[in-house]
């Protein structure tokens, strides 16, 4: 379903390792414009550690990540936050004391202006600004249907909500880009669909690329335009999802049995 | 507290602190009461109230650096103190109050940027490490300066505020003075949650992690954490400096620091309602058990024992606190309120 072939963000030859252990090695993806983009692999084939390289908590080793042409590898999470890549966690990493729109109107944070002594005296001007985000936020609690939950604190709410805050802050970045680390752990098969449809949503009204890395290979395989496989910290397959399922070396690397005897095949340290 | 049945057709209306007219009366009638005391009650209520006040503010100013923004701050007296010093320091060289205030409490602020510093490597018990070796330094640099910088050892006098002529170093000048302050503190401290920078600070203290990615500049935010909390202690120093007239480096103690923590933590971290609960109920304790005191004394009781046991109940107070309501006075007041409000409906 890509409909335009132009690359947002780019990951070229990325090389991790902690320790002994390489958690990627020589790792390239592309990501199109207008596309949902997965990572699957089994469990420690590095596709977090990617996740992680793209929103900046680790430094490769060697490689490069490139945002919109830039090489954006030397920025800090938050600065890439700023540029246009926002991120969704793994678990619960909403802010629990806060409402749901006080979460949301967070994620503003870049794009609001004022300090210390706009907040302690709340000027017209401040107050003029406060209305004007809390009115973006009410249109991201509208799409992603909060609305009976807004002033419900955070921690106090269901897991598949709290995600969806988590993800409404995410969308208030107002990102080019937009990358999950797997948004649906634990959900119910109803909380999935929900997101799923959210996810597809994101792309198509507000034209957001996402990123994502997900276990659930009904999801992956049902909304995904791209998928690239991991194994070992090295990409094993790389594109739509019907070639990446008929994949001899996926099936084997999900089935378990012998790794395909070439150069390229993950095992040899690079 | 909101009462049912109450919509609101603005963003602003639906974040104001005081949100019916009957509270905006209360308020109202509990401000004209609090400006009428000086004629019905004698100097000495007078002056503890005005201590009241200056203790609140200090502690508004913990309620934003430890309650919004977690950072551990056990040197809030030595910010006062610096907030002291400073108001000394400018009255004796003619500057006038109303300019001596503000100034004071910007130097705090500064002064309080240098010890923030490491906050951004440090946190937890490193922290409440490294704002103790604040509170320990601050004596000993002042005693360690020259005398004619900051009085050295014998301390500074503090000339008395005056208004168009009106000393306002008098017991009922300073309590409107006080009064004017916490007010205005009051009005500042609670407009700070409902802003971008409340923001930060509580997303600082909930998950400075994904406040990192959220494109919140997590170190800058610390610092200025402690910088807004010290423009507090700095106002808090500025009175404190007018109401003794001479300061010491010996009034700003580490003890208070720990006293200005409690209280904050039974009222409740997390609201500057719980900072006014916790200053009022810490002082009506201590008062009360002053008082017995005294009438031991006069009896011929222990009375030396019961003043020594003030500590004590602080202690037990906070422990009580930590152990049945961590969150404190303030969600004491906000549950109860709500099971009022929705009366007879149980709380959802």
């Amino acid at each position: 379903m890509a409909r335009s072939s132009g690359t947002i963000l780019e990951a070229r030859e990325l090389s991790l390792r902690f320790g002994a252990v390489d958690a990627l090695r020589n790792v390239s993806i592309q990501v199109g414009a207008g596309m949902i983009h997965a990572l699957i692999g089994p469990n420690g084939a590095g596709k977090s550690s990617l996740l992680n390289c793209l929103s900046g908590f680790y430094k490769p080793w060697s490689g490069s990540v490139v945002f919109e042409g830039q090489d954006i590898s030397a920025l800090r999470p938050s600065q890439r936050a700023q540029a246009g890549i926002a991120r969704t966690f793994q678990g619960i990493q909403t802010y629990p004391g806060m409402t749901a729109r006080e979460n949301i109107l967070s994620g503003f944070h870049g794009k609001m202006s004022g300090g210390v002594f706009a907040a302690l005296f709340r000027w017209p001007a401040v107050i003029r600004q406060e209305e004007e985000f809390t009115a973006r936020a009410e249109e991201i609690i509208d799409f992603l249907e909060l609305e009976e939950h807004r002033h419900m604190v955070v921690g106090e709410m269901p897991y598949g909500l709290r995600k969806r805050v988590d993800l409404g802050r995410a969308l208030a970045l107002e990102p080019k880009i937009l990358v999950m680390d797997e948004p649906m752990a634990g959900m119910s098969p109803e909380e999935k669909a929900i997101l799923a449809r959210y996810i597809i949503d994101i792309r198509d009204n507000f034209e957001i690329p996402v990123v994502l890395v997900e276990h659930d290979m009904e999801v992956v395989m049902d909304i995904s335009d791209q998928v690239t496989v991991l194994e070992f910290g090295a990409v094993i397959a790389d594109g739509p999802p019907a070639q990446v399922r008929a994949d001899p070396r996926v099936i084997a690397a999900y089935l378990g049995g012998p790794p395909p005897l070439d150069a390229s095949a993950p095992g040899v340290s690079a | 507290m909101r009462p049912t049945g109450l919509w609101f057709d603005r963003y602003n209306a639906e974040s104001r602190v005081l949100e019916t007219r009957r509270s905006r009366v209360a308020g109202l009638l509990l401000l004209a009461c609090l400006a009428a005391l000086p004629f019905t009650v004698g100097p000495w209520l007078l002056g503890e109230l005005t201590f009241l006040f200056i203790t609140l503010i200090a502690v508004y100013g913990l309620c934003v650096t430890v309650g919004m923004a977690g950072q551990i701050n056990i040197a809030q007296s030595a910010f006062v103190g610096v907030g002291a010093f400073a108001t000394a320091k400018l009255s004796g060289m003619g500057v006038p109050f109303w300019l001596c205030i503000p100034a004071a409490a910007l130097i705090t602020g500064a002064v309080s940027v240098l010890f923030a510093l490491p906050a951004i490597r440090v946190r937890g018990f490193y922290l409440a490490l490294t704002t103790l070796a604040a509170q320990v330094m601050f004596p000993i640099i002042i005693m360690a300066l020259p005398m004619a910088w900051l009085g050295g050892l014998v301390g500074m006098p503090v000339v008395a505020p005056r208004l168009a002529g009106v000393n306002l170093g008098t017991t009922t000048g300073l309590y409107y003075l006080a009064l004017v302050l916490v007010l205005f503190c009051t009005w500042a401290v609670f407009n700070i949650p409902r802003t971008r920078f409340g923001r930060a600070l509580r997303a600082v203290h909930d998950n400075d992690t994904a406040a990192d990615v959220m494109g919140i500049p997590v170190a800058r935010i610390k610092i200025e954490a402690f910088f807004a909390g010290a423009l507090f202690a700095g106002v808090a120093g500025a009175l404190t400096a007018y109401s003794l007239q001479f300061v010491t480096a010996t009034n700003f103690t580490l003890f208070a620091s720990v006293w200005y923590l409690g209280m904050l933590i039974v009222g409740g971290l997390h609201s500057p309602l719980g900072a006014i609960l916790g200053v009022l109920f810490i002082t009506l304790l201590q008062e009360g058990l002053h008082t017995i005191g005294n009438m031991a004394l006069q009896t011929g009781g222990a009375g030396g024992t019961i003043f020594a046991l003030n500590s004590v109940v602080l202690a037990l107070c906070i422990l009580l606190a930590l152990i049945f309501e961590p969150r404190g006075l303030a969600h004491l007041w906000t549950t109860t309120m709500t099971a009022f409000r929705l009366w007879p409906f149980p709380r959802t």
